[in-house]
């Protein structure tokens, strides 16, 4: 009898134990099958036109370019591009109404535009002042407004309606592209800006040689994995 | 007599593998330090490093409760050996997943950030590789198995859970394909 007992209570505290796990998990995990997702077609093609252009073009160019540029000058260009790209952050940060990050912001563009040989060296890291990556996406998040459907976009990669009109609404404020006609800006024309961007794409890869092929070399379904991985990244950036 | 000493095999044995939450962090850095002179040794083979590693690594993972909350509510709907059979390839697939993501950072340093208590019974140890340009952030999420016992049931890296993102992958290929041809998919992977 006492065995019964005994066993008895083992058993309705393993199903009780197990009862509390699955409660315990349910809401840290979520499958977002039936998203609205209306381009889902265009995207999946998109999403695989990107893996091939990546996977066959702009690897092979990094790989080949990694081996002609030493890294420091590769370390010193992506510099560069950080230090030049600083007023869409310094905006973002102000829009958000992160005024410490703002001007963190501007100590980095100070410093690394003087003391860091026009943006090619980062010694404001060295002195803990921290990049502060905002973006018009996260900022139209930040007053409230729904990421819409996702789009991934050619060469970008994956998107929504939000982050994308974001993507343009930085585009003019950066130095990099030709779309207002402030002084800053370095290209003049839609050939120097693709230019610029394809150069800034390929200097990225070269510094990230392997991690994209890592991500998705066991991917169930490439889209969803890269779908969700987006989701998830700019939860967590909106958010900080 | 030989009881006893039974129970003392197992006591002893329980108390080397278990972890207790106020040493998780301390562990973690001496297992991901073990890890990375792994990675640097150069006189290993690549596979006598993947074996290492995942011996280091295996007894802190609760694989089974992984594949699970992966599947999502999928899982209760399957029989138990079919939950077996989905454990051992999901297994094998994150095994190989995880070494593949390692062998890319070899020569980095990790830094511990230290923990959080998101709520009851969890708790994240937050790391970060520091690379030549940018930093890369890991986060190993623990959650209490028993009284005295945590293991890890999600890692985020970069702020993008793994088990989430299986979790999306197999809805997603479930939605139009069958179970059966989900664990053949998965088996070209391991």
């Amino acid at each position: 009898m006492r065995k019964l007992v005994v066993l008895f209570l083992m058993l309705t505290s393993i199903c009780f134990a197990q009862e509390i796990e699955k409660d315990d998990f349910s809401n840290e995990f979520s499958t977002k099958t039936e998203s609205f997702d209306p381009l889902s077609g265009y995207n999946r093609s998109m999403t695989s036109f990107n893996h091939y252009v990546y996977l066959n073009i702009v690897a092979p160019t990094a790989k080949g370019y990694a081996k002609v540029v030493p890294e420091v000058a590769r370390t010193g260009i992506s510099n560069f591009i950080d230090n030049i790209t600083f007023p869409i952050r310094f905006v973002n940060n102000l829009l958000q109404l992160k005024f410490a990050y703002a001007f963190e912001e501007l100590g980095r563009f100070t410093i690394n535009s003087t003391f860091g040989l026009a943006g090619l060296m980062d010694p404001a890291t060295k002195m803990d002042l921290e990049k502060r990556d905002e973006d018009f996406g996260q900022t139209l998040a930040f007053y409230g407004i729904g990421e819409g459907f996702h789009i991934v976009l050619p060469f970008f990669g994956p998107s929504n309606l939000r982050d994308s009109i974001g993507l343009v609404a930085d585009g003019y404020i950066s130095p990099l592209t030709d779309m207002s006609s402030y002084g800053y800006k370095i290209p003049n024309n839609t050939e120097k800006t693709v230019a610029i961007q394809a150069i800034k794409f390929v200097n990225h890869s070269s510094l990230n040689q392997g991690k994209y092929e890592a991500f998705t070399k066991d991917a169930i379904d490439l889209y969803s994995l890269l779908k969700d991985a987006y989701n998830q990244r700019r939860e967590k950036e909106i958010k900080e | 007599m030989l009881k006893k000493y039974f129970i003392l095999l197992l006591v002893s044995t329980t108390l080397l593998f278990a972890v207790k939450k106020e040493n998780i962090e301390p562990f973690m850095v001496e297992k991901v330090n073990s890890v990375l002179s792994i990675l640097k040794n150069k006189e290993l083979k690549k596979e006598e490093k993947s074996s290492k590693i995942i011996s280091i690594m295996d007894p802190v993972f609760d694989y089974t409760l992984m594949a699970r909350l992966s599947l999502g509510k999928e899982w209760n709907s399957l029989s138990s050996e079919k939950q077996k059979e989905f454990s051992f390839l999901f297994t094998e697939v994150l095994k190989k997943s995880y070494l593949n993501k390692l062998d890319l950072y070899t020569d980095q340093k990790v830094k511990f950030l230290g923990t959080q208590e998101p709520k009851k019974n969890r708790l994240v140890v937050n790391t970060t590789l520091i690379g030549e340009k940018d930093n890369f952030d890991i986060d190993y999420k623990f959650y209490q198995k028993t009284e005295d016992e945590w293991k890890i049931y999600d890692i985020n890296l970069v702020g993008v859970s793994i088990i989430q993102t299986y979790r999306q992958q197999f809805a997603g290929f479930l939605k139009d394909k069958s179970f059966d041809e989900l664990l053949k998919n998965l088996d070209t992977k391991k």
